[in-house]
C-alpha cells in the first residue's frame, strides 16, 4: 500500500477524524459540491431590539411596556399587525418584491442572556448547556471546504462560526493587505525549499501545509478579483464597506461560498432611540446598496443573506429608556425566489413571556441553519449542526 | 543534561532561557529541576493599582447610577492593565515555573470577570495554589467571587438551583465529559447552595440559601455541601488521570501517551500535590525524549514572551499588546468560553500563520526579513514605510547580543528553534549568508518551525 493510500485509508478507519486538510487536498474531492450558491451572513452584535425593528404597531401590550421607548412615528407598517423600524425604510421594496423573509421568535431553549456565551451558541450552533468549540460554518468546511477562502469573514480575525474542527476559513478586512504579507520573497523561498517528503499529520507539517495555503489563497483572492470599482453607491461606513467587499468577491465569481461580516453596537441599555435608528438604517441602507449591485451583475439570484443578532431584548423598557438583554428575536432572510416571503411566523404573544419577561422561541436557529444548509447550499446538515431540526420552508 | 534537554525543560517550564544563562548553570538534571522548584516557593501576588475603588461601596453603587457607570468604565481599562502587568509578569517572572503553571490553570479553572478586583483575586488564587495541593485548590476556586459569578454560582440557591457549575466543576475542572449522570449534577448542584460573596470579594456562606437536606451523588447518601462534593469526586482516580492528561498534552506532548499518563496518575492520586506531580514529569526520563521536543505549537502568549526573551523589546503604545493578543487570538483574561482556549493546531490558521510568520520583523527590523538578493532596495523600501507599520516597537538588538554572545551565528538556529528544521529548509539556512547574528535571527524566527516549542 503506498503511503498516500494508507493515509485515506487509516483516515477513513478513524470515521472522519481529525483528517488533517492536507490529506483531503490530496482527496482533490471528487465530490464537487460546490456549486454557486452563495451565503452571505450579517451580525448584529450586541443584540438588537427586534421588537423595535419589527413592531406590533397595533397592540397595546407593546406601547404600555414601553412608555417611551415605543415607536409611534413613520412606522413602515407591512400588514395590520407588523411594521418596521422607520430606519429600515431602504429595505421596504425588497419586502414587496418578495425578496425579503422575516422570521419571528427564532431563538433556543433555556436562552442564555450573555452576549459572549450566546454568540458562541449561535455561531456554533449549540444549545443552551454545550459547548462547542468549531462554528456551524466552519464544520461546514469541514466537510466541504477545499481552501480557506471557501469562506471568507471581512474582518481581521476570524470568527468562531468560521473554525472548523481541522478546516477554517480567511479572514480580512483588506484583502491588498493579506496579499502584500503573504508576498514576501523570503517566505516564497522558504516554501521553495520546503521538504514535504516526510508530509505528516504533525504539527510542524501542519504549519508548513497552513502557511502554504494561506500564500496560495492570498494569491488567488488577489489574483482574481476585479478591481474595477463598483458602479453602486454604498453608504460611507465600515459596515457597508464590508458588504461593498463582499459584492466585489461575488461578482468577481470568487470560488467563496459563505461570506461573513458583521455590524455592531445594539447594545442599548440606555438611551436607545437614537442609537438604534442610526445602526438600522446603516444597516438597510448597506444592505439595500449590496443587493442593487449584486443585481447589476446579475449574482442576486444566487446568493443569500441571513441576518441575524445573539439575541433580542426585553419588552419593558428600562428606567435608562434603554432595554436590557432579551432571548428570542427576529432573523431576515433576504434572497429571489424565496419560498415564503413576507412574515414567515405571527410575533409570539406579549402577554405570554417567559420568567424574565422576554419574548418566548417558536423557532429555533439551528432549523434556519439545517434548512440553509439542505435548501440552499445543498448539503446534509449532518455532522455541521449537531442537533436534529426539521426544515422550515422558507427557501 | 545537553543543551538541548535545558533547553527542552525551560520551554516547559517557563517561555525559554538565552545561552547566557544556559552557560552557567548545572548540568546535572536532578539538580536543575531542584532549583526550578527552589525559585518557584514563594508567591508574588499580582497586583494594579485599584484606589479607584477606595470608599465605594455597593449601595454608592445601587442609588448612583453615573458612579455605577463610571467605575464600569474604569474596570474596563483596569481590566487591560492588568492584561498588560500579567503578559509583563510572564516576561519577567520572580518565580518563573509558578507562572508558567498560572497561566495553564487560567485556562483550565477558566473564568472570566470584567471587575478587576475579582479577576485579579481570582488570578491570584491560582498562582498561590499553582503548586499546591489540587483539592483545596478546586475548593478555593468554587468559592472565588469571580468563578459564583461567572458560572452562576450566586444564583444557585435552596429550590431554585443553577446547575452551571456543578456540570462544570465535573466536565471541565475534574473528571471529564461522560463520567457523571445528569443526576449527579442535580443533586451536586444542590450542595454548593448558598455560596454567595460580598462586595470585596470575599466569600460568603448564607445558611437561609443552603439546602440542607440529604443528597445521592455517585450513589452515596448524605447532606453533604460544596467540599463535601469536591472530596467525593477526587476519590475517583478518574479526576486524578483527566488532570494528569491535561498537564501531559501541556507540559510534555499535545499527542499523549498512556503508559505516561498513567504513570502520572499513580503519583498524582496519592495525594494531588501538584508541586510532586510536576517534580516526576520533567524528572521523567521520556519527557526529554526527542518526540517530546519542539513537538506543541506555541500559544500566542508562549509566542509573544518566548520572543520578548530572546529579544526585549518595548511597545511605544501599550495598546499594541492588546492588538497583538487579538490578531494572534489569545486575550488573557478573556477567553472564549468555559472549555477555554482548544490550544495547539487551534490556533493556527491562514490570517494567525501569516501574522505569526510576519510579526518578528515588524516589532523587531522594520518588517524586514533580510534577503540577499537585492537587499538593499529592499531596506529602503521598507524604511520608506516605517512610518505605516502597524505597530511602534523599540528592540533591544543590544541585549540579544549579550545573551547570544558565546553563540556562533551559523548555530544559532540550535538556540533559536526547539525541535528539528525540516530539511528543506535546513539546507535553504544553509545557504543564507548569516552576516548579521541579528538578521539572521529575524529569518530564524520568521519560519514556521518557529511556532514550535
Amino acid at each position: 500500500m503506498d503511503r498516500r493510500k494508507f493515509i485515506k485509508n487509516s483516515a477513513l478507519a478513524s470515521s472522519l477524524f481529525f483528517v488533517p486538510n492536507f490529506v483531503k487536498a490530496f482527496e482533490s474531492v471528487a465530490t464537487k459540491q460546490f456549486g454557486y450558491k452563495r451565503l452571505v451572513i450579517v451580525q448584529l452584535a450586541g443584540g438588537n431590539d427586534g421588537l423595535n425593528t419589527v413592531i406590533p404597531h397595533n397592540n397595546d401590550l407593546y406601547y404600555n411596556a414601553r412608555p417611551r421607548l415605543a415607536i409611534k412615528k413613520d412606522i413602515l407598517k407591512l400588514n395590520d399587525d407588523l411594521g418596521l423600524h422607520p430606519g429600515l425604510s431602504p429595505l421596504r421594496s425588497l419586502f414587496d418584491n418578495g425578496e425579503l423573509s422575516i422570521i419571528n421568535n427564532v431563538g433556543y431553549p433555556n436562552p442564555v442572556r450573555s452576549h459572549f456565551r450566546s454568540m458562541d451558541i449561535w455561531q456554533t450552533a449549540s444549545g443552551a448547556d454545550e459547548y462547542l468549540q468549531s462554528g456551524w460554518l466552519g464544520r461546514y468546511l469541514d466537510q466541504h471546504g477545499e481552501k480557506p477562502y471557501n469562506a471568507m469573514e471581512m474582518d481581521e480575525q476570524l470568527s468562531l462560526a468560521m473554525k472548523g474542527e481541522h478546516f477554517n476559513g480567511i479572514a480580512t478586512n483588506d484583502y491588498k493587505v493579506l496579499y502584500n504579507a503573504a508576498k514576501d520573497p523570503y517566505f516564497q523561498s522558504v516554501i521553495n525549499h520546503y521538504n514535504d517528503a516526510h508530509l505528516s499529520e504533525h504539527n510542524l507539517g501542519y504549519l508548513y501545509q497552513t502557511m502554504i495555503e494561506a500564500k496560495s489563497s492570498a494569491n488567488y483572492i488577489f489574483e482574481n478579483t476585479k478591481v474595477k470599482p463598483s458602479q453602486e453607491a454604498y453608504p460611507q461606513n465600515s459596515f457597508a464597506k464590508q458588504l461593498k467587499n463582499v459584492a466585489q468577491f461575488i461578482n468577481s465569481d470568487l470560488d467563496t461560498k459563505v461570506f461573513y461580516t458583521s455590524l455592531g453596537g445594539f447594545d442599548t441599555h440606555a438611551n436607545q432611540e437614537n442609537t438604534q435608528a442610526r445602526l438600522l438604517s446603516q444597516y438597510a441602507e448597506s444592505v439595500s446598496a449590496f443587493v442593487k449591485d449584486l443585481k447589476r451583475n446579475d449574482t442576486f439570484e444566487n446568493t443569500l443573506i441571513l441576518t441575524f443578532s445573539e439575541f433580542g431584548r426585553r419588552v419593558k423598557q428600562n428606567a435608562a429608556n434603554g432595554t436590557d438583554h432579551g432571548a428570542a428575536s427576529n432573523v431576515f432572510v433576504i434572497g429571489k425566489n424565496l419560498k415564503k416571503a413576507g412574515f414567515y411566523n405571527d410575533l409570539a404573544s406579549l402577554s405570554d413571556l417567559d420568567a424574565n419577561g422576554d419574548l418566548r422561541y417558536s423557532v429555533d436557529f439551528r432549523s434556519i441553519y439545517a434548512t440553509i444548509l439542505s435548501q440552499w447550499m445543498g448539503v446534509s446538515s449532518k455532522g455541521i449542526i449537531p442537533s436534529q431540526h426539521k426544515n422550515l420552508d422558507f427557501i | 543534561m545537553t543543551q538541548q534537554e535545558l533547553q527542552h525543560l525551560y520551554w516547559r517550564a517557563g517561555f525559554g532561557i538565552n545561552p547566557d544563562r544556559l552557560k552557567s548553570m548545572s548540568k546535572n538534571k536532578k539538580q536543575v529541576v531542584k532549583d526550578i522548584f527552589a525559585a518557584s516557593k514563594y508567591v508574588s501576588p499580582l497586583h494594579i493599582d485599584l484606589s479607584y475603588l477606595d470608599g465605594i461601596t455597593q449601595i454608592d453603587l445601587k442609588n448612583f447610577p453615573e458612579l455605577a457607570k463610571e467605575i464600569r468604565k474604569k474596570g474596563n481599562k483596569k481590566i487591560l492593565e492588568l492584561n498588560y502587568a500579567w503578559i509583563k509578569r510572564l516576561i519577567n517572572p520572580n518565580e518563573l515555573l509558578r507562572e508558567r503553571m498560572t497561566l495553564f490553570w487560567a485556562n483550565h479553572f477558566v473564568c472570566r470577570d470584567r471587575s478587576p478586583l475579582y479577576a485579579e483575586q481570582y488570578n491570584n488564587t491560582l498562582r498561590d495554589f499553582a503548586l499546591g495541593n489540587f483539592r483545596d485548590f478546586v475548593k478555593a476556586i468554587s468559592k472565588e467571587a469571580a468563578m459564583l459569578r461567572y458560572l452562576n454560582g450566586n444564583k444557585n440557591r435552596k429550590k431554585r438551583p443553577n446547575e452551571n457549575f456543578a456540570r462544570e466543576l465535573m466536565e471541565l475542572f475534574t473528571l471529564g465529559e461522560g463520567q457523571y449522570s445528569e443526576k449527579d449534577i442535580k443533586e451536586s448542584a444542590r450542595a454548593f447552595t448558598g455560596y454567595t460573596y460580598n462586595f470585596e470579594g470575599e466569600f460568603l456562606f448564607t445558611e437561609s440559601k443552603h439546602d440542607n437536606g440529604t443528597k445521592v451523588f455517585f450513589n452515596r447518601i448524605g447532606k453533604y455541601d460544596g467540599d463535601d462534593i469536591i472530596d467525593i469526586i477526587l476519590e475517583d482516580k478518574k479526576c486524578a488521570r483527566f488532570i494528569s492528561d491535561k498537564i501531559y498534552r501541556y507540559f510534555v506532548n499535545p499527542a499523549p501517551n498512556r503508559k505516561h499518563i498513567e504513570a502520572m496518575t499513580e503519583v498524582f492520586y496519592k495525594d494531588y500535590n501538584i508541586e510532586r506531580l510536576m517534580r516526576f514529569v520533567f524528572l521523567s526520563d521520556w519527557f526529554y525524549d526527542d518526540a517530546n521536543m519542539g513537538s506543541k505549537i506555541k500559544s500566542p502568549i508562549e509566542y509573544m514572551v518566548g520572543m520578548a526573551n530572546t529579544v526585549p523589546v518595548t511597545f511605544e503604545k501599550e495598546k499594541d499588546l492588546l492588538k497583538i493578543q487579538k490578531v494572534l487570538g489569545q486575550i488573557l483574561l478573556d477567553p472564549p468560553n468555559v472549555a477555554g482556549w482548544k490550544g495547539n493546531k487551534a490556533w493556527i490558521d491562514a490570517n494567525t500563520i501569516m501574522v505569526r510568520l510576519k510579526l518578528p520583523s515588524v516589532l523587531l527590523n522594520n518588517a524586514v526579513i533580510a534577503l540577499d538578493e537585492n537587499d538593499e532596495f529592499r531596506k529602503k523600501f521598507f524604511k520608506k514605510n516605517k512610518g505605516k507599520l502597524p505597530f511602534k516597537t523599540i528592540p533591544d538588538w543590544n541585549a540579544f547580543l549579550k545573551n547570544y554572545e558565546l553563540v556562533e551565528t551559523k548555530n544559532l538556529q540550535d538556540y533559536v528553534i526547539q525541535g528539528n528544521l525540516n530539511k528543506g529548509t535546513s539546507g535553504y539556512l544553509k545557504t543564507l549568508s548569516k552576516s548579521s547574528k541579528q538578521e539572521y535571527c529575524v529569518q530564524l524566527m520568521s519560519l514556521p518551525e518557529y511556532q514550535m516549542c
